[in-house]
């Protein structure tokens, strides 16, 4: 007797601790925090973005979520991410770069570019030319890069993202002057590279290198970038140059789903994603000279852009995967001609 | 700054060749001389340039690889070694607690229990590898037995919320069993202690809901008598489950008056085939003298269950910390068989004189023991009420009710010198009544033909 009173007893109070606990945690509005793992030039973009999707998302769940930036050069992002970095998304330079997170962590899902659109790339670019105002060097097209005393500011394709789309451009420029000629590209982008001072690790190191340092004649520059130098330093000290050919680069994003939902961010980071999709995340897209995907933003912001021919990384070089393990991977291409 | 004065002697020094180079043609009139020098001159500041960028950029990249060292701390939470990512980590850290105890008034035939003696001689070393693997290892040297492994388990943290731990560790019931040995108000627990598990070997799932608001542990062990510690081997082939749930429903409000609110309820069960080891070793008094024994032959067989609930709450300087615990047990002697249920309850308060914020974990000295600077750490004023109840129907046939206790009442005072979070002297008084005993040449008897008496003192280094 003695015993089955007390059981219920217990039983009673657990029972009424519980409904206390359930009835004194109101429905509160949730403090969340998103790491957002980039490359190096979206710094702009995404302070800009970051904002306006806070504002979206505490309208449509009350929630408040602040995001936090980490930026440095792709590839280095990257291995961050595979070390630890505690991403729940990434908004990286190119689809290798991700592809090496999916492979190697296994926090991201192999067919990740099928979960958005476009390939999961919201926003495109291309690689222009940077030069100082008046263009001394006169500095035309890729041929001017491999002329002797030309100083070529690019970082390092090993850890940048960037620098990876530079390389590939003026590969893909040399095939095409040259019939297709691997052997004729590979000795104009080996002397390309001889004229290059100083590698540096992202674009954002490049840039500095190029703008503050006053090294070099020419950066090889995201298109967004160089615009932004230009809106920043003034028309008065820099002047773009479009090449006749670049190409299209396709920057990617992801969510990084082990770690968002390890940290129970998965739901917003996905929708912090589907939202560079929306009007809003075009229209700023555009605003800091990425070429919108959609055609409304992509109409207003058309104006900004000079014309330029682009080729694609699948029809020159037949993808991320191949590129990288040809030109890319310790002893590929650029092993064999660049000479520090 | 000396960067600085190295770029200011690079540009003085082209400014020198500029000068003493530009001038000569100026003299020869020659404009080509000039445009080759100036030429000359600009190469000459980009490789300035270019060299100083990369020394700007080695500079960059020392520093990032001085982030990915690993880092190596000392304080006064131990010594710490810590890979750069923290996926790995290693700490060493120690637990000493030097006592005495003075009995009053107590019988001669317990000689020898008066004196200085090591109660703990612990280090530990705790650690993670690979971000979500902790474990911990921790031998003890003191007391009277053998030195022995006191916890050793692996703990797989999937998140907050879902953890699995598996090896040697204290049982999920009693609350003052589970606050750290440091962290108690007084040198010894409790009467309740006699009857919880302590220390087994087991697996179990357990978390920590919403930051601690809720926090549950469920988990399957060998199977310990009341107030053991479990070798390192079963002693049968039965298991016991043990759960425990907690509930702090205002942790992490701004509601400071209820922050400190926990409670919760716990309990065991489980089967044990004839086996003594099943039972309580004896009960023991808060000056560890043991006041009920079961008689030689009684044997555990059959069901055991525990129940306890358990409440602290802490505001402030003031702390106060509850529970009640009872043990259901079939036991056995010859052929006869019978459940026997014992209690106990005990209440204990404590009151931080020198402003400190009382906790479960520990007062913090707001300022450290310093006395040539006028600090004095913290004092804490502890105070408890513990009672034991045993069976009726243990006696005679199960215990011999001339030598052992049918109950104990212990109220014990203290008051302890945090010096600063790692040192703590302790006094404390405690007197108990006993129930019933009271003969026999040999403890119980011995102990229970006197209320107990004694005075405590510890010397503790915890970091």
């Amino acid at each position: 007797m003695k015993t089955k009173t007390l059981i219920s007893s217990v039983a009673g109070v657990a029972v009424l601790v519980t409904a206390a606990v359930i009835a004194l945690q109101p429905a509160q509005a949730k403090d969340i925090k998103l790491l957002n793992v980039s490359y190096d030039p979206t710094r702009e973009l995404y302070t800009e973005y970051n904002t306006a999707f806070a504002k979206y998302w505490k309208e449509k769940t009350k929630d408040t979520v602040t995001i936090q930036q980490s930026h440095g050069g792709s590839g280095k992002q990257a291995r961050s991410v595979i070390d630890g970095l505690p991403a729940d998304v990434v908004t990286l330079a190119l689809a290798y770069d991700i592809d090496v997170i999916a492979d190697k962590a296994r926090l991201i899902p192999a067919d990740w570019q099928k979960k958005l659109s476009n390939n999961s790339s919201p926003y495109t670019s291309t690689i222009v030319f940077l030069v100082r105002k008046g263009n001394p060097k006169g500095i035309k097209d890729w041929d001017d890069l491999i002329k002797p005393g030309v100083s070529v500011v690019t970082p390092n394709p090993k850890t940048s993202g960037g620098a990876r789309w530079n390389y590939l451009a003026a590969w893909a420029y040399a095939l095409s002057k040259n019939n297709n000629d691997e052997a004729k590209a590979k000795d104009f982008v080996a002397k390309l590279i001889k004229n290059v001072p100083v590698w540096d690790s992202g674009a954002r190191g490049a840039t500095t290198t190029f703008v503050q340092r006053e090294i070099g004649d020419v950066l090889l520059a995201w298109e967004n970038e160089a615009y932004l130098a230009v809106k920043e330093f003034g028309k008065d000290k820099f002047e773009i140059v479009t090449p006749s050919l670049s190409i299209l680069a396709e920057p990617p994003v992801a969510v990084v789903e082990k770690a968002a939902k390890k940290h129970g961010t998965e739901e917003v980071a996905k929708a912090y994603l589907e939202y560079l999709y929306s009007d809003e995340g075009q229209d700023i897209a555009g605003k800091n000279f990425y070429r919108p995907r959609a055609e409304k933003a992509a109409a207003k912001y058309a104006s900004q852009f000079s014309p330029v021919k682009l080729i694609t990384i699948d029809e020159v070089f037949g993808g991320w995967r191949k590129a990288q393990k040809t030109h890319f991977d310790d002893g590929g291409v650029f092993d064999q001609i660049f000479k520090p | 700054m000396k960067k600085k004065q190295n770029m200011k002697f690079n540009r003085w020094l082209l400014a020198g060749i500029a000068g003493v180079q530009v001038s000569l043609p100026i003299f020869a009139q020659d404009a080509d001389t000039i445009e080759a020098l100036k030429q000359q001159i600009q190469q000459l500041d980009q490789k300035v340039r270019v060299l100083e960028r990369k020394r700007e950029l080695d500079q960059e990249t020392a520093d990032a690889k001085a982030k990915d060292a690993p880092k190596v701390s000392l304080g006064q939470n131990g010594f710490a070694f810590t890979s750069a990512d923290t996926n790995f980590a290693i700490k060493i850290k120690g637990v000493l607690q030097v006592d005495s105890r003075t009995f009053f008034s107590d019988n001669h035939a317990s000689a020898g229990n008066d004196g200085f003696l090591l109660r703990r001689a612990r280090p530990i070393i705790e650690g993670t590898v690979f971000r979500d693997f902790d474990f911990l290892f921790v031998p003890d040297f003191g007391g009277s037995g053998a030195p022995s492994i006191f916890d050793a388990y692996l703990n797989y943290r999937y998140r907050p919320e879902l953890q699995f731990r598996i090896g040697k560790f204290k049982t999920p019931v009693g609350l003052e069993q589970l606050q750290a040995d440091q962290n108690l108000p007084f040198n010894e627990r409790s009467l309740v202690t006699d009857l919880v598990p302590n220390r087994d070997i087991g697996a179990q799932v357990w978390g920590d809901i919403s930051g601690g608001v809720v926090s549950y542990a469920l988990g399957v062990f060998n199977g310990v008598g009341d107030g053991r510690n479990t070798s390192n081997v079963d002693f049968d082939d039965d298991k016991d489950f043990a759960a425990r749930v907690f509930f702090q429903p205002f942790k992490n409000s701004n509601k400071d008056a209820l922050r400190g609110l926990g409670a919760g309820v716990a309990g065991s069960y489980g089967t044990v085939t004839a086996n003594a080891n099943g039972l309580s070793s004896g009960f023991l008094s808060d000056g560890q003298q043991q006041f009920f024994a079961y008689t030689n032959g009684v044997v555990a067989d059959g069901k055991h269950w525990r129940l306890s609930p358990q409440a602290y709450y802490y505001f402030g300087q003031f702390g106060l910390l509850g529970e009640y615990a009872v043990s259901d047990q079939e036991v056995k002697r010859g052929a006869i068989k019978r459940t026997l249920q014992n209690t106990a309850w005990q209440v204990s308060g404590q009151w931080v004189l020198t402003g400190e914020d009382a906790s479960f974990t520990g007062i913090v000295p707001k300022h450290p023991f310093d006395p040539r600077n006028g600090d004095w750490g913290a004092l804490q004023l502890v105070a408890r009420y513990a009672q034991l109840d045993v069976d009726d129907d243990t006696f005679p046939l199960f215990a011999n009710p001339a030598a052992s206790a049918t109950g104990a009442k212990a109220w014990s005072v203290g008051l302890n010198w945090w010096l600063n979070k790692n040192v703590r002297l302790m006094t404390s008084f405690s007197h108990t009544d006993f129930e019933g005993g009271g003969t026999g040449a040999t403890a119980p008897g011995t102990v229970t033909a006197q209320p107990e008496n004694v005075f405590f003192t510890r010397v503790q280094l915890a970091f």
